[in-house]
């Protein structure tokens, strides 16, 4: 009788783990499939009459708020800054794991550098692009993002390089490749699983990303963190909540189901990444 | 060979140290220098050096200290928060994970969400007309608190913080339970060890380190807040929920004193080295041990 009882309040437990930490996004998304009478007229849970407008209306307002246009800046910026990040650290990774280049300091300021609030360097960043012109571009962005993420990426390449059998490396090197054809054709075929768990990694943190968007874009290149706020304000009076919402689901979309297909990726990154760190 | 290696290595090395030196080194010395000089967006390019007073006057500031305490306390009781509820989830659901990995999954999808929109979310949420919250509350208990006024805008934002990266404490220190070998625990309750001290003499040990880091993590992170702080509330009334990443944004976007912005984002830089030293120390004696 115990047993079974245990494992009830297990799943009583776990139900109501998902239901409250989950919470912000479901009742956003109860709220996005209201009309605008039903949200002023009816604050709970329970939708009674379901309805796209919302998503719809979004759509209308692509004149002055398209958010199609920060969708695609956060595609291309945190796609483009998570390969940046995977094409710099992964050589970086393999000289440390295999010859040592570096470890004593390389190694050390990424993991501490974790650590460090980045808003430091955000003000001369920001001066520094407004120098060179890349203020509010999707380059500018990308660039933070790749830096974001170059800490953890060198991390987990680190280690999982160190955790490879080097008798295949040296087969290889014995029938004469080189350490530039060995990095290519050797050492990241057999590296794809980290590669691949990284780069969604990089990918979430790049688009999750806010203070730097904030500060270095305007409006050609602001990503959709910073630019969903913007239809809060987008009625000039009081805040359309439904669209807002709807906003908001769609600006969480993407990270979402990417968590919820490769949660086994990310989750084994999460720790590797924290514990190796 | 041996100097073919090193040439290599440092090839290898290259791109990576360009960027960094590019994206921190280069921006570390602006910060230093602009942090002794009197400089605006004027005379952004020549900067005239006068000195160490922007540090006297963020060290006068009280708003600086008020920042200061505000992000010092909000990542202490967020980071012990997270750390003990993780830890409780973490073992009271083991079994279920055990047999169902993907449900952790559910839990872990908190942590997706851009901290950033979690803030607007919760503009909606808490709103006394709109939000789900207040209606609840009200049909409930017939009232409900002013969530981002200032006598209780710090507990919602600990709530928020916890309730958004608590999935994270729970992921590090489930996988740190799941490592423990079933022996270990086996050769225990074999003593006669069983339940609470089976719990605090072999799991809890076993996993110091594993709480050690997700602490140390969640605090750091906890501790430079500002996204979901910067959309839900600003810098709140008065100033009170002012952090010190929101000090410095608005030091240098809001008043425009680059000097005091860039100074008290090196006194930041300061105080990490000093608590990364105490850990690096700390650990590092740990191991030798």
């Amino acid at each position: 009788m115990r047993r079974p009882a245990i494992q009830a309040l297990r799943w009583l437990v776990f139900g109501l783990a998902v239901l409250i930490l989950n919470f912000p996004v479901i009742a956003t998304l109860v709220t996005s499939l209201k009309s605008e009478a039903e949200i002023s007229s009816n604050a709970s849970l329970v939708i009674e009459n379901p309805t796209l407008d919302n998503y719809a209306a979004i759509f209308g307002m692509a004149d002055r708020f398209d958010i199609l246009h920060f969708l695609m800046n956060s595609l291309v910026a945190s796609t483009l800054g998570s390969a940046l990040a995977i094409a710099l650290a992964f050589p970086a990774a393999y000289a440390m794991a295999r010859f040592g280049t570096g470890r004593r300091w390389l190694l050390p300021l990424a993991v501490n550098l974790r650590a460090v609030p980045l808003i430091i360097f955000a003000i001369p960043i920001y001066l520094m692009y407004q120098q060179v012109g890349l203020l509010d571009t999707r380059l500018g962005l990308s660039l933070i993002f790749c830096l974001i993420n170059v800490p953890l990426v060198l991390v987990l390449f680190t280690s999982a390089i160190a955790e490879l059998p080097i008798e295949i490396e040296e087969a290889a090197r014995v029938d004469g490749a080189g350490t530039f054809r060995l990095i290519l054709h050797v050492v990241l075929p057999m590296s794809l699983n980290v590669v691949a768990a990284s780069s969604v990694l990089a990918f979430i943190y790049s688009w999750n990303e806010f203070l730097f968007g904030l500060m270095l874009t305007t409006s050609r290149a602001t990503p959709i963190s910073v630019g969903a706020s913007f239809f809060f304000a987008a009625s000039g009076g009081g805040v359309r909540w439904g669209v807002a919402a709807a906003v908001m689901i769609l600006a969480t979309l993407p990270p979402l189901l990417l968590g919820l297909v490769m949660y086994r990726q990310i989750g084994r990154s999460m720790t590797a990444g924290a514990v190796k760190g | 060979m041996e100097r073919q290696t090193i040439f290599e290595g440092r090839v290898l090395l290259a791109p990576l140290t360009a960027f960094l030196i590019a994206l921190l080194g280069f921006p570390l010395v602006v910060d230093l220098v602009y942090s002794v000089s009197r400089v605006g967006f004027e005379n952004i390019r020549a900067p005239e050096i006068t000195g160490l007073g922007n540090y006297a006057k963020a060290l006068a500031d009280p708003e600086f200290w008020g920042a200061a305490w505000f992000s010092l306390r909000f990542g202490l009781i967020v980071a012990s928060i997270q750390v003990v509820v993780g830890l409780i989830l973490a073992i009271f659901l083991a079994p279920l994970f055990a047999a169902r990995p993907w449900l952790i999954a559910l839990l872990m999808l908190p942590m997706m969400v851009a901290p950033a929109l979690v803030g607007l979310m919760y503009r909606l949420i808490l709103h006394e007309f709109v939000g789900a919250v207040p209606y609840y509350l009200l049909e409930w208990y017939g009232d409900f608190p002013a969530f981002l006024g200032r006598q209780w805008v710090f507990t919602t934002l600990v709530v928020i913080e916890t309730l958004q990266w608590t999935p994270f404490a729970l992921l590090i220190l489930h996988s740190a339970y799941a490592a423990i070998s079933p022996d270990v625990r086996e050769a225990a309750s074999l003593d006669g060890a069983t339940g609470l001290r089976l719990f605090l003499n072999v799991d809890l040990p076993l996993m110091l380190p594993a709480i050690g880091i997700t602490a140390f993590i969640r605090f750091i992170d906890s501790f430079r807040v500002f996204d979901n702080l910067y959309t839900l509330v600003g810098s709140g009334a008065g100033g009170s929920t002012t952090s010190m990443s929101i000090y410095i944004y608005q030091a240098f976007f809001k008043v425009g004193d680059i000097g005091l912005a860039v100074a008290a984002s090196m006194l930041l830089l300061a105080a990490s080295f000093v608590v990364l030293w105490i850990i690096n120390h700390f650990t590092a004696r740990k191991v030798a041990t």
